[in-house]
């Protein structure tokens, strides 16, 4: 018995939908075009162009010489790059989780419906708004040793507070404290996951246990598990990236004695100070991959703590 | 019957509103190239400045210009301090349309070395203002390999500030002549003022310095040298810089209770300005600390609030180290740079010519930066000769000629800033004891000689 098969559906379609077909997709491309055009220039041409600069000598006047890994080895053996490298782990292992539980807490007040809700949620964005550079010269004020008026409040306490900025064994947990001001993108988020949770499900969870820590635990956060996966994705992003606040407050030397030498603070003066653009870039290069593995490692691991409610993962 | 017709409004097509955006783009591009620098015409570019330094420069360029007959002449100023007016300027640079003239207050010497400003060398033979004008420690601050790379026109010139009414109550001479002499017979001084009240710093004599930029000047008083530019080595972790800065970390433990932090919560004892993220007024001016080193241009400020607590001040030489030989000075130039690229860079080279020679005059008199080439006639800045009289404003104004003239050669490495940043590193670490004297200058020295062999190589 000869086999037959069905003829392929475009096959069939009449002309007339084939060519309103292509030219819809036409249509597609076109209006996608600005998108296409603007990554392709900014994104990845940049990109490549990273990659390529970071085998190179180029200080910016004149043309870049070929130098092979010559950058990276300086960077191997640079002890700015370590210790820019220690500094910013640190501030990431705990800026991170520490800014997530806050928000979520804060999240889970703004969630409760009261008549000032609206107040709060905006009052709580409000430092969001705030340039970067003018929120860390504020707080430089407010933790100056000597006049700044937490050292007062504190010492009015009967307290010995420290010299938050100037003391080297301080600074770096005075950066993390800084990094938790700016909740509100956060808190914003996992706002918006806490009020997609259907009301029949909190109604239900309520009658099935009255104590509320376990409706937290075992009905709130896996259904927020998404919001949580996109808040510790950008935040790690961010945090690796955390330049405006250490560079306002310790220069580029990272004062005091280097405890607050962030990593984009080192690429910065490697780039725009000593215009070594070849090691500057070996360092984006850098953390364009490490970034990059700690972001593909958290989404392979999302399949096993992430819930969504379509069943999809 | 008539003949008018009216226009269909027409859809705009996909094609029709990329022609439409590209036509706008290019009417948007084109005339940015009409406020390029134009030949016969002078573009000067300033980093900062308060608003008096943009209108004395101003006013200069278009005074030169229209005896010049340059045509309209333009003065940008305030571009941005350090690092971002590098990058604008460089920026400039490498888009081929840069000023003809740049002030800088970093050293042009890394960059000139790069190849981003024009030597100057052919056009100063002949001119008003050959090298031999200039004093040599000062010029090396713009040469590289021999090449000169921008002229330092003005500049701040570092010396001991006293307060003469302090040492007067102590029943120590205050003339200048009295001042100390060594580092041993400042240091001496220097307790006769300080006082502490618990951990509360409540008037100092001296200070130990850590100004990174300064450092050269320490080094030379000590009979040593951060660079040596003929061999192209750092020096940083010689003999005598080990020296200087165990001598400075013992006089900072037995004086300072070994905490700059202590020395900073009690006020600002590092300059003669208001710390500006802490607000604390500068001890100096408050009449808490009886001297310091500072740059001349503090004369200008002084007078300025916070006003004084005494009347009577004065300036006196560097005191030199147990292993220097004389006492020698330091400066922070305004250095003026022709950027390769310049429309016009005879018309610019004569205006520095103009500016070193009669512009620095009336310069310093408004802003006592300090007039640098050796056929200038200085004239006592007005503001010093209201509050302190002819006599003292020119005595002032000749001592400032003489330092000028004894300068140690400093700002005049190809990686300037790398140096600085190692430098402001082991400073760090030596005063917070994080490492010990030897090994904080041996790692700037390792790293900051890396850094130079890498950019001279190739």
């Amino acid at each position: 018995m000869p086999i037959t098969s069905a003829p392929p559906e475009a096959a069939v379609l009449p002309r007339r939908n084939r060519k309103a077909q292509r030219g819809e997709a036409r249509a597609g491309v076109l209006f996608a075009l600005p998108w296409i055009i603007g990554m392709t220039l900014f994104v990845a041409i940049p990109l490549v162009v990273t990659f390529y600069i970071a085998q190179t000598k180029f200080q910016i006047i004149g043309a870049p010489k070929w130098v092979g890994m010559q950058n990276y080895e300086a960077l191997w053996s640079d002890p700015a790059f370590w210790k820019s490298a220690q500094n910013t782990l640190i501030f990431a292992a705990i800026s991170v989780p520490v800014k997530l539980i806050i928000a979520l807490g804060l999240a889970l007040l703004l969630n409760r419906a009261t008549a000032l809700s609206g107040f709060y949620r905006t009052v709580f964005y409000l430092p969001f708004l705030m340039p970067a550079v003018a929120g860390s010269v504020v707080f430089m004020l407010l933790l100056t040793p000597n006049a700044g008026p937490v050292n007062i409040a504190l010492e009015a306490m009967g307290l010995n507070p420290p010299d938050w900025l100037l003391d080297p064994k301080a600074a770096l947990w005075t950066l993390i404290l800084l990094s938790l001001w700016p909740l509100g993108v956060e808190t914003l988020v996992f706002l918006g996951g806490l009020q997609n949770i259907p009301k029949d499900v909190s109604e239900a969870a309520d009658l099935d246990s009255p104590k509320r820590w376990h409706k937290l635990v075992w009905i709130t956060l896996p259904l927020i598990t998404p919001m949580v996966l996109f808040n510790l994705v950008i935040g790690i992003i961010y945090s690796f990236q955390v330049f405006t606040q250490a560079i306002v407050i310790g220069g580029t030397t990272g004062t005091p004695a280097e405890a607050t030498l962030m990593y984009m603070v080192v690429l910065y003066r490697a780039a725009f100070r000593y215009f070594n653009m070849g090691l500057a870039a070996a360092m984006a290069t850098v953390l364009f991959v490490v970034v990059l593995i700690l972001t593909l490692l958290i989404f392979k691991t999302a399949r096993s703590w992430v819930h969504y409610e379509g069943g999809e993962t | 019957m008539s003949n008018t017709t009216f226009a269909v409004p027409r859809q705009i097509s996909r094609r029709g509103f990329l022609a439409s955006s590209a036509a706008l783009g290019t009417a948007m591009v084109l005339p940015s190239g009409a406020f390029a620098q134009a030949e016969g015409q002078l573009l000067l570019w300033l980093p900062g400045g308060s608003e008096l330094f943009c209108k004395i420069h101003t006013g200069l360029l278009e005074g030169f210009s229209a005896g010049a007959s340059l045509g309209a002449a333009t003065t940008v100023c305030g571009l941005g301090q350090d690092t971002e007016f590098t990058q604008s300027l460089i920026g400039a640079i490498t888009a081929g349309n840069p000023p003809d003239i740049s002030m800088l207050w970093d050293s042009p010497v890394s960059l000139g070395a790069q190849g981003a400003f024009m030597p100057l060398d052919d056009m100063m033979k002949g001119s008003k203002i050959p090298l031999e004008t200039w004093p040599a420690g000062l010029l090396s601050s713009c040469q590289f390999k021999g090449v000169t790379y921008g002229l330092p026109i003005t500049a701040g010139v570092y010396s001991m500030w006293y307060n003469e009414e302090m040492f007067e109550a102590k029943g120590i001479p205050s003339d200048r002549g009295s001042f100390p002499k060594t580092w041993d017979e400042m240091r001496k001084m220097s307790k006769e003022f300080t006082v502490w009240d618990g951990d509360k710093l409540v008037s100092a004599g001296f200070m130990p310095n850590r100004v990174p930029e300064t450092m050269a000047i320490w080094s030379a008083l000590n009979g040593g040298m951060m660079f040596d530019e003929t061999n192209l080595k750092y020096q940083i972790d010689s003999e005598q810089n080990i020296e200087m800065m165990t001598f400075f970390l013992e006089w900072l433990d037995e004086e300072y209770k070994g905490d700059f932090n202590l020395v900073d919560r009690s006020g600002n004892f590092l300059d003669g300005y208001p710390n500006s993220t802490t607000g604390m007024g500068p001890a100096f001016r408050e009449g808490r600390q009886a001297g310091m080193q500072s740059g001349s241009w503090l004369l200008g400020d002084i007078f300025a609030d916070p006003v004084p607590s005494f009347e009577r001040w004065n300036l006196a030489a560097n005191p030199v180290g147990a292993s220097g030989s004389s006492s020698v000075s330091g400066t922070w130039p305004n250095w003026f740079v022709i950027p390769v690229g310049s429309k016009n860079p005879q018309a610019a080279f004569d205006y520095l010519s103009y500016l070193a020679i009669e512009g620095s005059v009336q310069w310093y008199q408004q802003i006592p930066d300090v007039p640098t080439n050796s056929q200038v006639q200085r004239k006592a800045p007005a503001g010093l000769v209201e509050k302190r009289g002819q006599a003292v404003a020119d005595d002032i104004t000749a001592f400032l000629g003489e330092q000028a003239a004894v300068v140690t050669p400093m700002w005049n490495s190809p990686v300037q800033s790398f140096y600085t940043d190692q430098i402001a590193r082991a400073v760090e670490k030596i005063y917070t004891k994080a490492s010990p004297v030897k090994d904080a200058l041996g790692e700037a020295q390792a790293a900051t000689q890396a850094e130079l062999e890498r950019v001279l190589a190739g």
